[in-house]
């Protein structure tokens, strides 16, 4: 069993963003989350690597990502005011493709913010 | 910086000398603020940390967060804009009505050692929650503590910051504001951006049932939004991205399973006081990014005719 040690971690669980943080990992779980706090820990150990989710669904049946995609991409052109909603726990770098997104469709883009 | 008078939490560490929490619970919500921020740590002018430091904790009940607290003011619930008010009056030396100090379920002295303590502060900060900015008043509680924070600044340095609850909701702000001018809310049904909470935002766009096909981008709607919300995003088709199938993905039409961000999906988060920092995965997965899905679905639309063109509203020459 291989131990990835990841020094200056950075947690994303709140808006704190402590960087600070030395996360040991085996392949499949992350084991220990030096210096985060209760809420981090809790972040961090309940992620796993392991494939629990199907990789992608339509009504709730098995797809592939391929499939997945096309039906999205179709519904939200099809649509007149489609809306993207959430972004706050994704990267910045999702988050200007989702911007980018929103102006393609003509739709609306909205955060956690606006709650 | 959206035009508000703030600082880095570096700042903070090194500097404040009188820190306000207003509508805030960073005890049991953001358990490191005290220790790693704000609050505890030792500083460049404040060498002996804690010591160096006055701490207010205002709210509407006595939270874990009071036990830190030097001074706390509990205050009437829907009061705050209230007792901002006041303290405006109050550090420009203006006359205040006792009954409306009353109503607000502080005391005149209360009020006035507040005041003059924020005066003789050095460097003072207000982290404002969601006890003050969701609550009766909303955004315009905000702008009163902005306001605040701003006309101290005839008297000593002071500076406000929203306590952010979600990992990279600054983050979200951050690039909407540098993609499109605005912050969240925007709305590019004309071709432009357009700003406008109340009508565009999220909650008031489903409840109105204004929305006909819905990207939940790792969020989970289908167990925090008000039912209306809920049943609107049951009756329209929604996609979502997530790590995890969610209670969204359960009414949802289509669902991708994606990479957890920081987790084992790279890239760059913001901090609270817009810091962006780069995250470092531990984990490896099989499951694409957000970015890639997302970057995907965008390529299939474009693919696509343009609705706008398509729509006869513009000509490509003016796209």
């Amino acid at each position: 069993m291989v131990l990835n040690i990841v020094k200056n971690a950075t947690c994303t669980f709140c808006g704190c963003v402590c960087d600070d943080i030395e996360l040991h990992a085996d392949e499949y779980r992350i084991t220990q989350a030096k210096k985060a706090c209760m809420l981090g820990k809790a972040w961090f150990l309940n992620h796993t690597a392991e494939q629990l989710y199907p990789d992608a669904l339509i009504d709730g049946k098995e797809v592939s990502v391929d499939q997945a995609v096309e039906a999205a991409a179709e519904l939200l052109d099809q649509a007149d005011m489609p809306l993207i909603y959430g972004m706050s726990n994704i990267t910045c770098e999702a988050q200007r493709e989702a911007v980018a997104l929103g102006e393609r469709l003509g739709g609306v883009v909205d955060s956690h913010t606006s709650l | 910086m959206g035009g508000k008078v703030t600082c880095t939490l570096g700042e903070v560490k090194n500097r404040a000398d009188f820190i306000v929490y207003w509508g805030g619970n960073p005890a049991e919500c953001h358990p490191r603020h005290f220790t790693k921020y704000a609050l505890i740590p030792k500083g460049k002018f404040v060498p002996r940390g804690r010591k160096d430091r006055t701490m207010v904790l205002v709210d509407i009940r006595e939270t874990k967060s009071a036990r830190a607290s030097d001074i706390f003011l509990q205050i009437k619930p829907g009061k705050d804009f209230e007792v901002l008010t006041i303290l405006r009056a109050l550090v420009k030396n203006q006359p205040v009505d006792r009954t409306q100090v009353s109503d607000t379920g502080l005391t005149m002295d209360q009020l006035q050692d507040m005041v003059d303590r924020m005066k003789r502060a050095k460097f003072g900060v207000f982290f404002f929650g969601m006890g003050l900015s969701m609550t009766r008043g909303k955004h315009m509680n905000s702008a009163a503590v902005l306001t605040l924070a701003a006309e101290l600044n005839a008297y000593t340095k002071f500076v406000a910051m929203p306590m952010r609850g979600h990992g990279n909701v600054t983050g979200a702000d951050v690039v909407m504001r540098w993609q499109t001018g605005y912050p969240f809310g925007i709305n590019f049904s004309r071709g432009y951006p357009r700003f406008n909470p109340g009508e565009f935002s999220t909650i008031d766009l489903l409840v109105r049932g204004d929305a006909d096909a819905a990207l939940i981008l790792g969020a989970d709607p289908g167990a925090t939004m008000p039912q209306p919300c809920i049943d609107h995003l049951a009756r329209i088709p929604t996609i979502v991205l997530d790590p995890k199938v969610t209670h969204t993905s359960r009414l949802a039409k289509v669902h991708i399973t994606t990479a957890a961000t920081g987790i084992s999906a790279p890239g760059t988060a913001y901090r609270m006081d817009e810091v962006p920092l780069p995250l470092r995965p531990a984990l490896q997965t099989s499951y694409p990014t957000d970015e890639q899905i997302i970057r995907r679905i965008y390529d299939a639309v474009a693919s696509k005719p343009d609705w706008m063109i398509h729509s006869g509203k513009m000509t490509s020459a003016q796209i």
